[in-house]
């Protein structure tokens, strides 16, 4: 019996180490093809390089140059720059409106108040290509020009909801006897808002903004939908690539967007453990 | 001002914008697509304003017989999302399932790093992870190079653009969305009542059977709710892997709008996605509100 349970534990660890093999190999492969010199076959390890790096960040490099995006580079940094352009714009407004929500929901006790919470949990819940082809008809049929706002707007319905989660989960676990105590010793309520309430909400609110931050950068399908034709984003600009046919340039691309996320999310993860 | 009169006041300041916001920008064109479903589509795009129900009868199987015909081939794309959906809700969880029992019983600190490191990819780009497994699948790619170096086959096999290999895609993206609530259920698990279960004489299997898995039954449930949807509708990942041989409904749907243009046409599609989604919402908010209730009399 105990050594069924000792192999059964035995099994168990190795199961979870596949786990993350499964996980993060995948992860790894793509990094070290990003270096491989040779740009059909993935087997064949035809010596390293860094020249798809080289590339597109737009310098001139030894490698046949027919067979890739000559003109693809400048495309690529003007979809970073619009990325980076929405990305902060809709944490600003997601963080300002989900915060100012969240802080309604946790004061106040109001009819309807069972209303706002499911309207807020079901732009997460839509699915996004139902919430990406309203919003296109909404614009089309409104006239408004589409492009970098309507992208905004669109990534605005759903971002509200993961800041206004985050914190309120920050606001559940604060201790309100501090507020209270700050009444009593004279404070008005906005100084008590300010100097009691603001600091020990701050790590929610830049946990949601990063949140918010990170899925703007990454948000494909509704961005995809209310982009119109000119204006790329970041994932759009590499799923078109990949709808195009295959080319090793977006090994290196791929590989700086991992470093990219993992550096920002380690940060926030960091960060959150310090605040503790 | 009177006291009351500024809570008012500052609600309404505070509440304001995320009313307006959500009410113009998500409420409005839902409804509006809503109605569109039920518009004629116009002969080069676009919409006539005329109650239209031939939408759904193209779908459902009650057509315009002066226009469309009754064609089968759109509630089978729908069944075959459903399908597609449901094995990858299955394999995710059957993926995690035995590792969430095997991390709770880490260390504290083990369990943070393994956490962090299940929860990393969710934040890395979406695009990025799909794209790495056409690399793996494709007929160039590592597995069927593997298999070709070592004899076991003389051809590369077809493994990308099948079913299989937008299930893998989407169990592969979904694990984050699955693990955690089936861990916190995991973690919450009494174990003195699995042991309670063994010293009673329950063999392993009727131990798992009749204590853990119901106890964890409402991480599973919430895991497999949170997975499904987004696989339902899915339009990337089977635009990624499944390339243009393997239709979903996410398909589907964009190819009305972006190529059709048969607005109405898409709308009415979407709409069917977005009823089932609220089916299955519905009971799992029965099915919540029936294990709060019987929590609250056990206690």
């Amino acid at each position: 019996m105990r050594l069924a349970r000792k192999i059964g534990n035995a099994a168990l660890a190795f199961y979870t180490v596949l786990f993350f093999v499964f996980i993060y190999l995948p992860l790894a492969l793509i990094v070290v093809y990003s270096f491989n010199a040779d740009p059909i076959n993935m087997m064949n390890w035809s010596g390293f390089t860094v020249e798809w790096y080289l590339k597109i960040l737009g310098f001139r490099t030894t490698i046949s140059e027919t067979a890739l995006y000559l003109e693809s580079t400048p495309q690529l940094i003007q979809a970073v720059k619009n990325s980076l352009t929405i990305a902060a714009t809709t944490t600003v407004i997601a963080t300002v409106i989900g915060t100012s929500t969240a802080l309604a929901m946790y004061r106040f006790n109001f009819l309807g108040k069972q209303f706002y919470r499911v309207l807020l949990f079901a732009p997460m819940l839509m699915p996004d290509i139902v919430l990406g082809i309203a919003l296109l008809i909404f614009f089309v049929g409104g006239g408004i020009q589409l492009g970098l706002k309507t992208i905004i707007i669109g990534q605005c319905t759903f971002l509200i909801s993961y800041v206004f989660i985050v914190v309120s989960a920050r606001l559940a676990g604060m201790d309100r006897t501090l507020e209270n105590a700050s009444a009593d010793l004279g404070a008005n309520e906005w100084t008590t808002f300010l100097r009691v309430v603001l600091p020990q909400l701050t790590p929610g609110i830049l946990g949601g903004a990063l949140l918010a931050f990170i899925i703007s950068m990454d948000d494909l399908v509704i961005t995809y939908f209310v982009a119109g034709a000119e204006t790329q984003t970041l994932p759009i600009f590499i799923f078109g690539m990949l709808r195009r046919g295959i080319k090793p340039e977006i090994n290196a691309i791929a590989v700086m967007m991992l470093v990219f996320s993992f550096v920002i999310a380690s940060l926030g993860l960091y960060l959150r453990s310090r605040r503790r | 001002m009177t006291r009351v009169g500024r809570r008012i006041a500052e609600l309404s300041i505070l509440l304001g914008p995320v009313t307006l916001f959500l009410a113009v920008f998500f409420l409005g064109p839902l409804i509006i697509m809503m109605i569109y479903s039920w518009l004629a589509p116009g002969l080069y795009g676009g919409v006539e304003w005329q109650f239209y129900p031939h939408n759904f009868g193209r779908i459902l199987g009650f057509a315009d017989p002066a226009f469309e015909e009754f064609d089968p081939v759109y509630l089978s794309i729908f069944f075959r999302s459903l399908k597609i959906a449901l094995i990858t809700t299955f394999c995710t969880l059957l993926v995690c399932y035995p590792a969430a029992f095997q991390i709770a019983r880490l260390p504290d600190r083990w369990k943070a790093f393994c956490l962090f490191l299940i929860t990393l990819p969710f934040f890395t780009s979406l695009i990025v992870r799909l794209f790495i497994w056409v690399l793996i699948l494709r007929p160039t790619g590592i597995i069927n190079g593997l298999f070709l170096w070592t004899g076991l086959i003389g051809k590369p096999i077809e493994l990308i653009y099948t079913d299989g290999a937008i299930i893998i895609g989407m169990v592969y993206i979904f694990i984050p969305f699955m693990f955690m609530p089936i861990y916190a259920s995991v973690e919450k698990l009494d174990w003195s009542l699995v042991r309670a279960s063994q010293d009673l004489g329950a063999n392993g299997f009727n131990t798992f059977l009749r204590i853990i898995l119901p106890l964890t039954m409402p991480g599973i449930i919430g895991g497999m709710i949170i997975v499904f949807i987004p696989a339902l509708g899915n339009f990337i990942v089977p635009a990624v892997l499944g390339g243009a041989k393997v239709l979903m409904m996410g398909n589907l749907i964009e190819q009305q709008f972006l190529y059709a243009r048969n607005w109405p046409f898409g709308a009415a599609l979407a709409m069917l996605v977005m009823t089932a989604v609220l089916v299955l919402l519905w009971f799992y908010v029965r099915y919540e509100m029936r294990r709060g209730g019987d929590a609250a009399v056990t206690r």
